[in-house]
Formats: C-alpha cells, sequence, structure tokens
C-alpha cells in the first residue's frame, strides 16, 4: 500500500474491508480445499482428505488474510 | 393468517412458514401480485415522494421534512459513502441513499401496522438488489482497472510469494466473486425472515393465551408473549435499521473496491 493511501480517512474502511473479508476468505478457503478433498475422497474411495483439506483451507485462508490486513 | 390457524384447532400452534409467508394474490387471478409485492412498489414510491419533497426545491432554512432527510442524507454520507469511497462519495450518493432508505422502508414495513410485512423476508428482493450491486461491481471494476486487470488485482494481491498464488488465488475467486453478492443479498433476507417469524410468535402466544384460551395458567404465559412481542418489536426496528445500514455500507464497500484496487 502506498503512502497516499495510508490517510486516516482510509483506516475506517481498511478495518471494515478486514472485518467483512475475513469470514468470507475462512468461508472460501474451507469450501475450495474442502470440496477438492472431497472430490479426491470420492474418487480414491477413502474419508480422510475432506477433513484434511478444510483444515488446509482454513489456514490457507488464515494465512492470507495475515498477509493482506496485518499491516 | 394467524385467525384461521387458531379456529382449525384447539391446541395451541406456532405460525409456520407457510402461513407467514406464502402469501395469497391480492387480486385473485393475478398471481405476481402479493402483499410483498404491493409493499416493494408503496416503499418505493414512498422514497421518490420522500426525496422529491425534500431536496426538489431546498431551502437555506430547512423545513420539516428538508431537514429530517438531511440528517438521513448526512448519515449516509458520513458513515456510508466517504469512509469507502473517499473524494468519489458525492458522486455514488445518489445510488447508496436511494438503496438505504429503499432498504429501510421495506425492512420497517414488517412492524408497521396494518402492513406488518418485511419485504426483504422474501429473498427475491434483496436478491435482485444485491445482484445489481454486483454486476455494477464487476463492470466498474472492469471499467476503472481493465477487464484483465480487474481480475488480476482481485485474485493476485501483491506481495505474496509466487507459488502461494496458486494456492491462494482459488479462495480469492470464490470469496470476491461468488460468497459475496450471495452474503449480500441472504444476510438481509435472513434477519428479516427470523424478524418476522420471532414477533408472529410471540403475538400469537400473547393472543392465544390471553384471548383465545384464557386458563389461570395460561394467562402468565400470554401476559409474558405480549412483553417479548413489544420487547422484540423495539430490537426488531433496531436490527431493520441496522440491516439496511449495512446493506448500503456493503454497496458502498464493494464499489469503492472496484474504483480503487488496494492491498
Amino acid at each position: 500500500m502506498s503512502e497516499q493511501e495510508r490517510r486516516p480517512e482510509n483506516d475506517g474502511r481498511d478495518f471494515a474491508d478486514a472485518m467483512w473479508s475475513i469470514p468470507s476468505y475462512l468461508l472460501a478457503g474451507m469450501a475450495v480445499y474442502g470440496g477438492i478433498g472431497w472430490l479426491l475422497d470420492r474418487w480414491l474411495g477413502m474419508s480422510a482428505f475432506f477433513p484434511i483439506g478444510i483444515i488446509l483451507g482454513l489456514v490457507l485462508a488464515g494465512y492470507l488474510a495475515y498477509r493482506k490486513f496485518s499491516r | 393468517m394467524s385467525a384461521l390457524t387458531v379456529l382449525a384447532s384447539d391446541e395451541f400452534g406456532a405460525p409456520t412458514p407457510d402461513e407467514l409467508f406464502n402469501l395469497p394474490p391480492i387480486i385473485p387471478g393475478v398471481d405476481w401480485f402479493t402483499k410483498p409485492v404491493l409493499l416493494a412498489m408503496l416503499s418505493a414510491i414512498l422514497v421518490i415522494g420522500l426525496c422529491w419533497g425534500a431536496f426538489a426545491n431546498p431551502k437555506i432554512v430547512p423545513g420539516r421534512l428538508q431537514n429530517v432527510m438531511e440528517y438521513g442524507y448526512m448519515f449516509v454520507r458520513d458513515q456510508v459513502a466517504r469512509p469507502f469511497l473517499g473524494k468519489d462519495a458525492d458522486r455514488w450518493m445518489g445510488l447508496l441513499l436511494t438503496l438505504f432508505f429503499l432498504v429501510f422502508i421495506w425492512n420497517i414495513m414488517g412492524v408497521i401496522p396494518i402492513a406488518q410485512f418485511p419485504v426483504a423476508s422474501h429473498i427475491a428482493f434483496p436478491a435482485v438488489l444485491a445482484g445489481s450491486i454486483y454486476v455494477l461491481k464487476v463492470y466498474l471494476g472492469m471499467k476503472h482497472q481493465g477487464p484483465v486487470g480487474y481480475f488480476k488485482n482481485l485474485m493476485f494481491p501483491p506481495g505474496l510469494p509466487k507459488p502461494i498464488y496458486l494456492l491462494l488465488s482459488p479462495i480469492e475467486f470464490l470469496s470476491n466473486l461468488i460468497i459475496a453478492p450471495f452474503t449480500h443479498a441472504v444476510r438481509l433476507f435472513a434477519n428479516m425472515f427470523a424478524g418476522h417469524m420471532l414477533l408472529a410468535f410471540f403475538s400469537m402466544v400473547g393472543f392465544w393465551f390471553l384471548f383465545e384460551k384464557l386458563t389461570p395458567l395460561g394467562a402468565g404465559v400470554g401476559v409474558i408473549g405480549v412483553v417479548m412481542t413489544i420487547v422484540f418489536t423495539a430490537f426488531e426496528m433496531f436490527i431493520q435499521f441496522l440491516q439496511a445500514f449495512l446493506f448500503a455500507m456493503l454497496a458502498s464497500m464493494y464499489i469503492g473496491g472496484s474504483l480503487h484496487p488496494d492491498h
């Protein structure tokens, strides 16, 4: 983010942005990687990839939110 | 609706969603013209009328209507538009003000006597609004950041190690382009739906135990029902305002995000 965009009036925006985006990221992360895991499970006849995918999705979404909003 | 249930059975039955939300057409034979449609139209006319009355011929010393509406305008401008749009706020006030007032009046219909139906508790209404905002968001994004640039900014936030993009872009895509418009509509719909159910349930409890089957033991329950109806009506009015504010605020946030890519 450039210096010009870091004016005080943008703080409220960044905060609200983070508050609305993070739950959405977590949900999307679980859906994408949980979904991939579920498909893998169906394909391979297993049941381990679905929970692994959900956890992986949560971790990745948390990482994404951390990198985007922790500045 | 509730009177039918009361007469039909001897025991207390909570109102079902089918009774509350599946309303018959007002004019028999015209299937699309139901109570929520009528209320949505009346609300739209009311918003036009209020804005026309207040702002068509503004005075330096505002009259009563202009005064009230200016409070509304300033609220939307300072709390909804400016935090997200900055210097572009004034250009988008027409849309955001209309959106806020329309959703607010749709919602407040839920506690206005006789009307007593929050329009947004039929998901079609918030879905149309959220869908329009979604189309606008994507259009503005493509216009201001280029058709490719928009999706690039959206899915590849700068400052991450290259291989990580492979893992994170699907999350960004799903979150911004699929989940966002869905939750935008569902948030408003679900709040109004649940609020209407709660109010209907508690007023049914009060009506049943105090008027239909008044017994010494049941009277206390009926009184609780009436008290809870009053408490929840006040709470519901707060939620109705809050959801209208959030709906307009999210619209402003999406528009702002398309105009100025950041992060």
